[in-house]
């Protein structure tokens, strides 16, 4: 609930022309320069950014732990009458987890595997010697039932790898909130995080922030969530705050072109799928060099002359809220600056506005029915010893999908759904049990390696760590012609196709002799592009395409994989949790649930009309960058349940807001709709 | 945990059982007859024929093979050649000896190379991490036998401080310690350099990881953090790496007891094999073994202990 704006809550927490550098063998990065919010008490503060923004270093740098090579040029953060930036380690070390405490990005991590979470609570309460151990514990166990973790008081005994990523995130929040801090910071709290339990985090976020009347101040680059949850927004770019203000000033009427750039490239904000998506050209800039005038200069929409040396004015709207560009103040001031919302500001990427239609297909390329994959828990004498009947658990379960040439299918599924699984199974990567696979009408399935391998190159992967699997001791050149070695073409000219593919996907050639290492998350994503079409394959299994890109490029790849759809015919099968760019690519989207396709059908109207309540769950959990559609409620509760006791009846019926006995006693079969659409569900929505 | 358990145990007897063939194998693959070897070259032929019977050396190999096997299993390990004791109880009056020195010697590697990695790490490039890092690569340098026979000449030959030979006063416990400072010293100084490099290299990784920023960011007291969390991950690997140092400890024992003229398996091992008394031999290899996979069976529990991850896969 936005609050009342009218009286003016007192500042908790001051930052002041913030700076610090990093020093690192290229030089000092400049990561932050002169940031200045304050954060008012009892409000949810957003700052928001892309990477390399310098979000996260402003979160650490007011803990006091920042990384080792960093060091703080200037500028003070006033907390109460102290400033944290000049104070001993001591002092700080007593503020922190005592009053400002975190919640943690990734929770897989972030807590240690080798304790139980009563004795990291515990731990966390050393502070207290009044408190006797009991104590200590029947306060962590009511901290844990507060953020919905279920037998509390059996649950705080067990250890991070027993609870699921979103009951261990509730536990991470448990933790930053046992003391009852005055400050809660929140780095990226749902970005490990699935779509349905992303919601009930944000919930549970800001019913908490309401009962306790914290301050929170989060830390995120998904506008969906800093639209839902906060209160008033920092825009950050390139380590300077470019724009401040209220969360309905900030989406509905955004001063600076940055912030109006990142708005228009979210696809969650574009209703219009036919059109190709907006990107911000360039890059961040170089932070070890001087830099001079306005930070967003080289990118910018909007850029003037004077943008280059000038350093632009702070131009206040309000307490607390201004923006620093040259269009809203001075000898350029624009008076119909910043236009209107729908319209565009950002250019799009390429000539072509709209996207290219697709070929039309004729026959199924990739052809997969009524495929198992399953994979073995324990061993057999083992179970015997245990007595466990089902020694087996079934990643996938009766999946049947097609993929016509030029056509983009979409798999969408949460974590442990066996999205991951069908794409190795069709790869030949895992072995299946039962069905088919048919590449070009061939049965493909577990076919042995020596003659699958002349297949692979029609079809290729492009996996989701877009760094992670590139070799960092070979150079772009070399990873772009790999393929050609594995596969044994020895007569081509390497060169020549290395530059053909740095074309192809938009790579300029010196980055051809780089590094893995040196090269930004699109760029990587390009290596991989085009490591995938290096031997003109049909078929191209893409994993996440754009996990860990930024806004403001990610449409770069999705335009680009689009382009080349048209201009090769190729067929793409996109493994994905993301439902905003999935809309925008896929012709045809396959929902999956615990390794079942629950609903199938063209995206357009599975997005429309939702068949499954669980599609419709998904389609509703996405948090739209809009604080005016703020959800009041979260539409599904609970989480994706374990494979190892798959429910008796439908798989959803544990969650589902409208299930019966029927679907929870029996399966419920895949059912053909009259417009081709399928679906699994005893009583779809009508 | 119970399968596991019966699982490792089933294959420690297996490998004690290839141990035991190899050994028995070797006996017979040398050139010529076990009982002239045994007896050596000057023994009259009715001395090596009552040898044979008694050794049951007539029987077929395979049938010799099993005997010993059969008779190892009841604890029986044979009879020395030379004073016709049975071997076993040769050998538990001498394991005490190396069992003392073997814990002594890693004992205190341990209680001097874990911290030292542990603050190395913690300040990585500072005086004290590289004051570390030269002793590490200098003491794991020096082989041990060396550093036996200097601190005997520095210690206990010049300065008199300590006792040369012998392993003490049987019965006088304060006597045992002092004879089990230098050889002690001698054989556990490597380790202090091996378990400095690996705690801080683990260290340096663990402290690196998300949950140490939790933990900080929670204000936790530093050296909360190092020895409560951090070590307690770091510590893993190097569980791994005590144990299997316990087996290659038992080995370099065989050159502190021969300099300090220590009763103990080592010396035991080789005096029976100068003396070609191969039922010694024999025994004693098997029980060095048989000791080895303990240890490391034992530090695999250890760590099972300590993570829980690792308890729940067994």
């Amino acid at each position: 609930m936005p609050k009342d704006t009218t009286d003016t809550p007192e500042t908790l927490l001051d930052i002041r022309n913030l700076s610090v550098d990093f020093r690192t063998p290229r030089g000092r990065v400049k990561a932050l320069r002169d940031i200045s919010f304050p954060v008012r008490k009892g409000r949810i503060v957003g700052i928001v950014g892309e990477s390399g923004s310098g979000k996260s270093t402003v979160l650490w740098a007011l803990l006091g732990l920042l990384a080792k090579n960093a060091e703080v040029t200037g500028g003070e953060v006033r907390f109460g009458d102290r400033d944290l930036l000049h104070a001993s380690e001591a002092h700080l070390r007593a503020t922190r987890g005592e009053e400002i405490s975190v919640v943690f990005q990734d929770p897989m991590t972030s807590q240690i595997p080798v304790l139980t979470y009563g004795r990291q609570m515990r731990d966390i309460l050393y502070r207290r010697p009044e408190l006797s151990a009991n104590e200590k514990r029947r306060m962590a166990v009511e901290m844990l039932g507060k953020v919905g973790i279920p037998d509390a008081d059996k649950r705080i005994d067990q250890y991070p790898h027993h609870f699921s990523g979103g009951m261990r995130q509730r536990a991470g929040i448990a933790m930053a909130l046992l003391t009852g801090p005055q400050l809660l910071l929140a780095d990226e709290p749902t970005t490990a995080l699935d779509v349905t339990m992303e919601a009930q985090i944000i919930h549970l976020l800001q019913d908490l922030q309401k009962e306790l009347d914290a301050t929170v101040v989060v830390v995120s680059h998904n506008l969906g969530l800093i639209a839902e949850l906060c209160d008033d927004v920092v825009v950050m770019y390139a380590g300077e705050v470019v724009e401040a203000g209220e969360v309905r000033e900030i989406f509905h009427n955004a001063q600076h072109p940055y912030t109006r750039a990142l708005l228009e490239c979210d696809p969650a904000r574009i209703d219009d799928v036919s059109r190709k998506l907006p990107v911000i050209p360039g890059d961040i800039p170089d932070l070890t060099r001087a830099l001079s005038g306005c930070i967003y200069a080289p990118r910018c929409q909007r850029r003037m002359p004077l943008c280059n040396g000038q350093t632009p004015p702070e131009v206040a709207r309000g307490e607390a809220s201004f923006a620093r560009c040259h269009l809203l103040e001075g000898p350029h001031h624009d008076p119909d600056w910043p236009p209107p919302l729908d319209v565009m500001t950002v250019g799009l990427d390429g000539a072509a506005k709209s996207k290219p239609t697709h070929t039309k297909r004729g026959e199924s390329l990739l052809e997969i029915s009524d495929l198992n994959v399953r994979f073995e828990t324990i061993g057999p004498l083992r179970a015997r010893l245990k007595g466990i009947a089902e020694r087996h658990v079934d990643a996938v379960f009766d999946v049947s999908l097609t993929v016509g040439p030029g056509e983009t299918v979409g798999l969408v599924g949460e974590s442990g759904s066996g999205k991951t699984t069908l794409g190795r199974a069709v790869l030949n990567l895992v072995a299946s049990q039962a069905g088919a696979i048919r590449f070009e009408g061939q049965d493909i399935r577990n076919m042995p390696e020596n003659r699958f391998k002349p297949l692979r190159r029609d079809m290729a992967m492009m996996f989701q760590d877009p760094v992670g699997s590139l070799s960092p001791r070979k150079s772009v050149r070399a990873l772009i012609t790999e393929p050609f070695h594995i596969h044994g073409h020895t007569g081509v000219n390497l060169d020549t196709e290395a530059e053909r593919l740095a074309e192809m996907v938009r790579l300029p050639k010196a980055f051809l002799s780089r590094y893995p290492h040196e090269l930004s998350g699109g760029q990587a994503r390009r290596v991989g592009v085009a490591r995938a079409l290096a031997l003109n394959p049909k078929l191209i299994i893409a994993d996440e395409p754009t996990a860990g890109l930024d806004v403001s490029v990610q449409g770069e790849i999705l335009n680009l994989m689009a382009d080349l759809q048209a201009e090769h015919g190729l067929g793409y099968l996109i493994i994905t949790h993301n439902l905003p760019v999935v809309r925008h690519i896929a012709d045809r989207l396959a929902i999956m649930y615990l390794g079942r396709i629950v609903e199938e059908g063209r995206t357009a109207e599975v997005f429309r009309h939702p068949v499954h309540p669980y599609t419709r769950a998904l389609v509703e959990g996405v948090p739209q960058p809009d604080p005016d559609r703020r959800r009041m409620h979260v539409s599904i509760s609970g989480e994706v349940p374990s494979l190892l006791n798959r429910p008796k009846g439908c798989d959803f019926a544990g969650r589902c807001p409208l299930a019966q006995d029927r679907c929870r006693a029996e399966k419920p079969p895949h059912v053909t709709l009259a417009d081709g659409r399928r679906h699994a569900c005893h009583f779809p929505l009508t | 945990m119970l399968f596991y358990l019966t699982k490792r145990l089933g294959l420690s007897a297996v490998v004690i059982g290839l141990v035991v063939l190899v050994l028995f194998s070797l006996l017979h693959l040398i050139p010529g007859d076990p009982a002239t070897i045994a007896l050596g070259p000057r023994a009259t032929p009715e001395a090596i024929a009552r040898y044979a019977a008694k050794m049951h050396l007539d029987a077929p190999v395979w049938q010799q093979f099993l005997i010993y096997v059969g008779n190892a299993m009841t604890g029986d390990l044979g009879i020395d050649v030379f004073s016709d004791r049975p071997v076993t109880a040769i050998i538990m009056e001498r394991i005490g000896f190396t069992l003392a020195l073997v814990c002594a010697g890693m004992g205190w590697a341990m209680l001097l190379g874990i911290p030292l990695g542990c603050l190395a790490a913690v300040k990585p490039n500072s005086w004290l991490d590289r004051v570390t890092g030269v002793l590490s690569v200098g003491t794991i340098a020096v082989p041990s036998f060396l550093v036996s026979i200097w601190a005997l000449l520095i210690f206990a030959v010049h300065l008199r401080w300590l006792p040369a030979i012998g392993a003490g006063e049987p019965g006088d416990t304060a006597s045992q310690l002092r004879h089990l400072i230098l050889p002690a010293f001698a054989i556990g100084l490597s380790w202090v350099g091996y378990l400095a490099r690996m705690v801080r290299a683990s260290m340096l990784e663990v402290m690196g990881e998300n949950y140490i920023r939790s933990a900080r960011a929670f204000g936790l007291r530093p050296r909360r953090v190092i020895f409560g969390y951090a070590l307690r991950v770091a510590i893993l690997p190097t569980i791994t790496l005590i144990g299997m140092g316990f087996g290659g400890l038992i080995s370099s024992t065989v050159f502190a007891e021969i300099i300090f003229a220590r009763p103990g398996i080592g010396k035991l091992i080789f005096d029976a094999v100068m003396a070609r008394n191969f039922p010694i031999v024999q025994g004693a290899v098997l029980v060095a073994t048989g000791l080895y996979i303990l240890v490391v069976l034992f530090s695999d529990i250890l760590i099972a202990w300590f993570d829980p991850r690792v308890r729940e896969s067994l």
